[in-house]
């Protein structure tokens, strides 16, 4: 089976370093973006199988993200949203645009991989 | 005799004078202060959020050693880092209880309202709560409740209040002590719904009854207390409570226990 590639989307190096290691390890190749810009660029150029995507970054919402990727056709088969703070209503939002599951961070890990394989299954 | 009692008209306009350039002057004075404590408040937001991403990543990468998936660790080597994964839980906690406080003073919080039944949230809090409490061999137990109709109102809000409640008895109640939630209905037509959650624990003085709900207040404020926290618990559980136009209070006997109160309202008009 081919590798399974990841798309990081966050705004803080500290963040992206922990989950480098934890996605590598568990054998993904990982692709990291710190802006709705790159994302957006990154997920087209590389079409990842999963993104993990933080929902502030510095120049604007993470669900633009999910937004400008639809339009072209170029979704994750599956994104999953990752906020700093438990909000029903942040919540309700991403499951709306789209995101397969919205966890709160620190997410724990054992939860993250297990629902990324469900979501690629 | 005063000069007022003498009418004397230049004089009373000087005094009349003098009080506006008071009143102008406390007016600077508010408003100043003001500014300050939004500036405080914006200041505790910023922080808490920047504490959060570091701290998320503590825990990350601890969680990622814990697990094994950089090499098997001995036993020892396991407990002191879920050590490090459990000193950076409780750290959180406190600065997403700093980051709660926050947004409710400053009418940050919109309330999420739906139908739901209170005692699974009691009860979820309660299992939240069991690990804790058995620690102390404390028992937590539910009275009543099973033909309540349904609450109206932000559950996620309503489990916090009820998760600072329990916490809160939890921490002041002694070994082999009792804590219980109850229901009442009051009001016209039993219109409100009145939650109690009680505990035999060491009590609060009367002089202390409002104070417990000040933020960032603590009976006992010295760096040696025995308990350690934000003192921001039953201030969110207040202002929580006030978002769904409640009341929140405590009554309570020195040496015996505290029964604190909140109000929800039963079936209110939409919003």
């Amino acid at each position: 089976m081919a590798k399974r590639r990841i798309l990081i989307v966050e705004d803080s190096q500290l963040v992206i370093d922990a989950f480098k290691v934890l996605f590598a390890d568990a054998g993904y190749d990982v692709d990291t973006a710190t802006t709705v810009a790159q994302a957006i660029r990154h997920a087209a150029d590389r079409r990842p199988d999963v993104m993990l995507l933080d929902l502030s970054l510095p120049d604007g919402h993470g669900l633009e993200v999910v937004e400008a990727l639809r339009e072209r056709g170029k979704l994750p088969r599956a994104t999953i949203a990752m906020t700093g703070y438990g909000d029903a209503q942040a919540r309700q939002g991403c499951l709306e645009a789209g995101c397969a599951d919205v966890l709160v961070k620190p997410v724990p890990i054992a939860e993250l991989l297990r629902q990324i394989e469900r979501h690629l299954a | 005799m005063s000069m007022i009692d003498r009418l004397d008209p230049a004089a009373l306009q000087k005094r009349v004078r003098a009080l506006e350039s008071q009143a102008k002057e406390a007016q600077r004075t508010i408003d100043e202060l003001k500014a300050r404590d939004s500036l405080k408040t914006q200041f505790l937001s910023n922080i808490s959020h920047d504490l959060r991403t570091p701290l998320a990543a503590i825990i990350t990468h601890a969680e990622i050693l814990r697990e094994g998936m950089l090499g098997e660790l001995t036993q020892k080597q396991r407990d002191s880092v879920s050590g490090i994964v459990n000193g950076g839980q409780q750290l959180l906690d406190m600065v997403d209880e700093i980051l709660t406080y926050v947004r409710s003073a400053s009418d940050q919080v919109n309330l999420v309202k739906t139908e739901f039944d209170i005692t699974e949230v009691v009860d979820q809090v309660r299992v939240l709560n069991q690990a804790l409490a058995a620690k102390k061999h404390l028992t937590i137990e539910r009275l009543n409740g099973d033909d309540l109709p349904m609450v109206y109102a932000d559950r996620d809000k309503v489990k916090h209040v009820l998760g600072n409640l329990i916490g809160n008895a939890i921490k002041f109640t002694g070994d082999g002590g009792r804590i219980w939630i109850s229901f009442s209905r009051r009001g016209k037509n039993g219109s409100e719904l009145l939650v109690e959650v009680g505990d035999t624990g060491r009590g609060i003085a009367p002089d202390h009854y409002e104070l417990v709900f000040r933020e960032f207040a603590q009976v006992d404020a010295s760096p040696s207390r025995p308990h350690h926290g934000t003192g921001l618990g039953l201030a969110i559980a207040r202002k929580l409570v006030e978002l769904h136009s409640g009341k929140i209070w405590v009554e309570s006997e020195l040496g015996k226990g505290s029964r604190f109160f909140f109000t929800l309202p039963l079936n209110p008009i939409r919003d």
